[in-house]
């Protein structure tokens, strides 16, 4: 155990929902999908409003495109608050990526370019999401199988400078790090190093698997649909050795669902990663260096 | 040039198999044509191919999942969500 309180939780997925009720002791918290709830029928909303009053809830968007140039759709945002205000979640996050641009859906989180332009566009997306929701979000990095083009900044310095000019604290997807490190040559753990330590607020940790390129090699994906590597909380370990304070991390899984005891043992590890780092944080500076 | 339309030109060649042909064999054309920068366009011919094509592979199973739940899988959501709501009552 550390003095900081750290907490490890699970996503809320309707697949593990049996599962997850009768493991609520297990479990310090729970990462719902807002957007699967903007449209949802009363009842629905009711039920999580429910489920919030059992255990500590945080949301999570999906859709808002916060680190796209062109500015966030009010009614995406008034969705976001109006949910927010219904289900009193602890606190809200959203990713650093564009999902649509010129009327165009791509279905996806997509990496922007990584410059001073996109850093501004994000930082004025995220001051109208906090006027909006009333709260600021936590903001995530994304996993890219492309290297963004016409980017002049380092992903770690992009991130950097959109915490700076938001004030957001940082929800850091470590499997994220992990694949863009693998996939655009990169070491995750001086990515981690790179991140201002006292931005770090939450962590997701999740699983995916290689896949081959045309040319031969193999790339990286992140589809949650694996166990946490090995690597994953390692960099777990090194976050919390330099974050200075408390962490809420979340395992993400979304498919090829295993039982709620590897789930459990997922979230155990992680727990050891945690203490192990804040471990390391503890012993005098040289040590950890 | 703004960023705007660069985000634009990227997300029709993450959508658009015809657009990335179009681009591939001609991609500072294709840029000039959209309004890009000199800058942007000399970008973009130093693109990451291989990663544009997985990352448009993988946006578009993305976009089929969404699109076209099998019934199975909507079936089994119904079921979950349902055990979900008669065990908070």
């Amino acid at each position: 155990m550390n003095n900081l309180t750290d907490r490890v939780g699970l996503g809320w997925r309707p697949d593990l929902a049996a599962g997850i009720l009768e493991h609520l002791d297990g479990i310090d918290l729970l990462e719902v999908i807002a957007d699967d709830f903007f449209s949802a029928p009363r009842r629905q909303v009711r039920a999580l409003k429910t489920l919030a009053a059992q255990i500590p809830v945080v949301l999570h968007g999906v859709s808002l495109g916060l680190a796209s140039s062109s500015s966030v759709e009010t009614k995406r945002l008034d969705q976001m608050a109006r949910l927010m205000e219904e289900v009193s979640p602890e606190f809200w996050s959203e990713h650093l990526a564009f999902v649509r641009a010129g009327g165009i859906e791509i279905g996806h989180l997509a990496a922007p370019p990584r410059c001073s332009a996109t850093v501004d566009a994000a930082a004025a997306n995220l001051h109208r999401a906090q006027a909006a929701v009333g709260a600021k979000p936590l903001v995530e990095n994304i996993a890219t199988l492309i290297d963004p083009p016409a980017s002049t900044l380092s992903e770690s310095d992009w991130i950097a400078g959109i915490l700076s000019s938001s004030n957001c604290g940082l929800l850091l997807d470590l499997h994220n790090v992990l694949a863009n490190g693998l996939n655009h040559g990169y070491d995750p753990f001086e990515f981690v190093r790179q991140i201002p330590p006292e931005r770090i607020a939450a962590i997701h940790i999740a699983g995916g698997k290689f896949i081959s390129a045309p040319d031969g090699t193999q790339r990286l994906l992140d589809d949650h649909f694996h166990d946490v590597p090995d690597p994953v909380f390692d960099l777990l370990e090194e976050t919390a050795a330099r974050a200075s304070g408390p962490l809420t991390v979340i395992l993400e899984r979304d498919g090829d669902y295993p039982s709620m005891d590897s789930l459990l043992a997922q979230i155990a590890q992680a727990r050891r990663a945690l203490a192990k780092g804040r471990q390391r944080r503890m012993q005098p500076v040289e040590a950890v260096a | 040039m703004s960023s705007i339309q660069l985000e634009a030109f990227l997300a029709r060649l993450y959508v658009d198999s015809d657009a990335r042909a179009n681009f591939k064999a001609n991609p500072r054309a294709e840029a000039k044509k959209a309004g890009l920068s000199e800058d942007q366009c000399t970008a973009l011919e130093k693109l990451d191919w291989i990663g544009l094509e997985m990352a448009a592979r993988s946006f578009a199973k993305k976009r089929q999942l969404k699109r076209r739940p099998s019934w199975f899988a909507a079936f089994q959501l119904r079921l979950s969500r349902l055990r979900f709501l008669r065990f908070l009552q």
